[in-house]
């Protein structure tokens, strides 16, 4: 016959809650306690008695529990004893001592070993609290567990999606270059062979077809460089940016040399980062200071500093700078901010640095003005935060995944 | 060696080395020649070892010129070992040589010479055999790219 | 160069085919230009099999990769490790700037890898330059001395 239930403790829960419950406890006496404290607080129980670890075992087997009370001792076996039997199991099951005198000491060490809290059979009345709290905690574990596992599923989700992007960036740009070839080439040979001997119009429709036709060429070249830059292996190592800087310097010499640009490097740290890549972000950033000048010499300065777990890298000029409402579109690809007749390009060099920086786990971004230049800042993580990404199928052209052509990546940079 | 070899000279003939030096000097070719003037030593620098114990496997020329009359191993021999060789065989070697048998010519294409050039004898002509030499194989040409030098020991 | 030279084109490509032939009939003196427009052609025709029963060797080939049927690669491998064509220079050519198409083709034999470019200025020119050191710098291997 049901009684009504209540919470004798007036604590929180006034409805009936289902409470399964596997008791290890040797004297019926202190089971019997127990459930009716239980049966006071609200609980609807539903309970099994075991009192040796064959019997915790076999009704583990076929019942499974909210919680377990477990007397401390139980003359052959332990309280304790059962708790190494939940965890045996692999079970998040929530495990409390209810004892006779213990100690303090005692009670702290079990706790310590993983019982999830003890009472004190002369309090009984502190059980249900302590229940509740043990089943609130749980909760919150699994709650968590969930969320943990929602976030890996998305964000496996997301490094596909992107990948699937990237594949058909670096797909659509290497299929469409052999028809753009031909394009190219064979409108050229038309103007060559006709050239004067159609009338005027021809001429100039011919070289528009060309015109047109060299431009797609570079765009393409220019996405497959891009849609392939921070995929070349994940060779992170120790690099000397002096060293890098001391070849990014050597690269540019004709441009240095034809504009008398300046570049101060300070003493630049040694990064974890990937030698290739990093350079290429370096001359990039260098190669634009240069293009981007104003009527001064080009004066480009380069330094590095620890902030908290990442470097800092900052690389000033004195050129024609951005303005601050297109700070962030310089970074996306193909923006330009000028006429081809102003600076040439097409502009994929930011593009490209950023795709560098993010995938090494860092950011960036430019603070400028028109009238002193621009501030280019990059952050590098001390420790590897490498991106992965999801292996591809065997259908993609092996090309994507080679080894990139340096020669070709840097040829391509100077015009970025 | 910290400069990289362009280009190898394996010749014993010093009139014939002058000629070929002044050519490519004459076409602004001349940065970075190596010479060796014996079979032998032109193994000890396609397998760094010897004279050129320094040097690395992973650096090699861009374009080998090869005589095939040489003291102490001939061409030939030079021809066979570097072509058979899974870490040497993708230098183009241009066999650049005085003879005009027809066996030197069938033989050296058949160990794998890339090309084969029979020296003009007019200075004229031989200067520009040395301009379309030095265009194709040092810009028209792709040379191995760097890092297949690293796996070119592994089995095919 | 001294006697005639025959000269085998390989590409799937129409236009570059015309393109080539034309431009490498034009600089030079005598030539035989014979073309075909796949892997499978010009093996039938290296072996004069079939209708190529009557076809003269060549003393140069001239071989793009992507090709249908017999891809370039297979065509390579076929010449270098036939005894009886082996001596035969082989230029390939062919839009891939890829390493592993660079080295691989290196690996097995090619004498000179050479990349199409992608205007006509630089095509001329390249085939110019090819023209220029194959035919009239380089002696070509006598077919008939093998």
């Amino acid at each position: 016959m049901s009684i009504p239930a209540k919470s004798g403790l007036g604590e929180g829960k006034d409805k009936d809650e289902d409470l399964r419950v596997l008791l290890v406890e040797d004297s019926d006496a202190d089971s019997e306690l127990i459930l009716r404290e239980l049966k006071r607080a609200g609980f609807r129980v539903v309970s099994e008695l075991v009192k040796s670890a064959e019997h915790f075992q076999q009704t583990l087997d076929r019942f499974v529990p909210d919680i377990v009370l477990a007397d401390y001792n139980l003359g052959q076996w332990s309280g304790m004893g059962a708790l190494e039997l939940v965890r045996a199991k692999g079970l998040d099951l929530p495990l409390i001592l209810v004892s006779g005198a213990l100690g303090e000491i005692n009670a702290v060490e079990c706790i310590k070993q993983g019982a999830t809290d003890y009472v004190l059979k002369d309090s009984l009345t502190r059980l249900p609290v302590s229940i509740r709290r043990a089943l609130a905690e749980q909760k919150l574990r699994l709650q968590r567990k969930e969320a943990e596992h929602e976030l890996a599923l998305k964000v496996q989700e997301l490094a596909r999606s992107n990948s699937d992007l990237e594949q058909f960036a670096y797909v659509a740009s290497h299929d469409l270059q052999e028809p753009l070839r031909m394009v190219a080439m064979y409108t050229q040979l038309l103007g060559e062979r006709y050239r004067g001997k159609l009338d005027e119009q021809a001429d100039k429709y011919i070289h528009y077809s060309v015109d047109g036709a060299l431009r797609m060429q570079t765009l393409v070249q220019d996405l497959l460089v891009f849609s392939r830059a921070g995929r070349e292996g994940t060779k992170m190592m120790q690099v000397n940016c002096n060293l890098l800087m001391k070849q990014v310097l050597k690269n540019l010499e004709a441009s240095i040399k034809e504009s008398n640009a300046e570049i101060i490097a300070e003493n630049l740290p040694t990064v974890l980062a990937n030698s290739t890549q990093l350079q290429q972000v370096l001359q990039n950033l260098v190669a634009n200071s240069i293009k981007f000048r104003g009527a001064r010499v080009p004066r480009v300065s380069i330094r590095a500093k620890q902030v908290g777990a990442e470097w800092l890298f900052e690389l000033s000029d004195n050129g024609i700078g951005i303005a601050a409402e297109h700070a962030d579109r310089i970074f996306v690809i193909f923006q330009r901010l000028h006429t081809r007749e102003e600076y040439s390009g097409n502009g994929i060099g930011l593009s490209i640095c950023k795709k560098i920086i993010e995938r090494h786990g860092g950011r960036i971004w430019v603070s400028a003005n028109e009238q002193e230049g621009a501030t280019f800042h990059f952050t590098l993580p001390q420790t590897e935060k490498w991106k992965t990404e999801q292996p591809h199928t065997k259908e993609l052209n092996k090309d994507f995944n080679e080894e990139s052509n340096y020669e070709e990546t840097s040829r391509s940079l100077v015009s970025g | 060696m910290t400069l990289n070899t362009e280009i190898l000279l394996v010749e014993d003939n010093q009139d014939d080395l002058d000629l070929t030096l002044h050519a490519l000097k004459r076409e602004n070719l001349a940065n970075n020649i190596m010479i060796a003037r014996d079979g032998e030593e032109a193994l000890d620098f396609f397998f760094c070892r010897g004279k050129f114990a320094g040097r690395s496997m992973e650096n090699p020329p861009r374009l080998v010129l090869l005589d095939l009359k040489l003291p102490k191993l001939n061409g030939i021999e030079v021809l066979q070992q570097v072509k058979s060789d899974p870490r040497t065989k993708s230098i183009p070697i241009v066999v650049l040589t005085s003879s005009t048998e027809e066996i030197d010519l069938v033989r050296s294409y058949n160990l794998g010479a890339n090309s084969y050039i029979q020296k003009p004898v007019n200075f004229a002509e031989f200067r520009q055999t040395v301009k379309h030499l030095g265009l194709y194989w040092l810009v028209v040409n792709q040379p191995v790219p760097a890092n297949a030098w690293e796996i070119s020991g592994q089995a095919q | 160069m001294k006697k005639r030279a025959e000269v085998l084109l390989v590409d799937d490509n129409p236009a570059d085919l015309d393109l080539t032939r034309d431009l490498l009939a034009s600089t030079g003196q005598q030539r035989t230009i014979n073309t075909v427009i796949d892997g499978e052609e010009a093996i039938d025709f290296l072996r004069r099999n079939g209708k190529y029963i009557s076809a003269r060797s060549p003393d140069l080939i001239i071989l793009d990769l992507n090709l249908p049927r017999k891809n370039g690669w297979q065509v390579l491998e076929e010449v270098k490790s036939d005894p009886k064509l082996r001596a035969t220079p082989v230029v390939i050519f062919s839009t891939s700037e890829a390493n592993h198409d660079i080295g691989g083709c290196y690996r097995l034999g090619a004498n000179s890898y050479v990349r199409k470019p992608g205007n006509l200025q630089e095509f001329m020119s390249v085939i110019r330059s090819i023209g220029q050191f194959w035919f009239e710098s380089a002696t070509l291997p006598d077919k008939e001395a093998l």
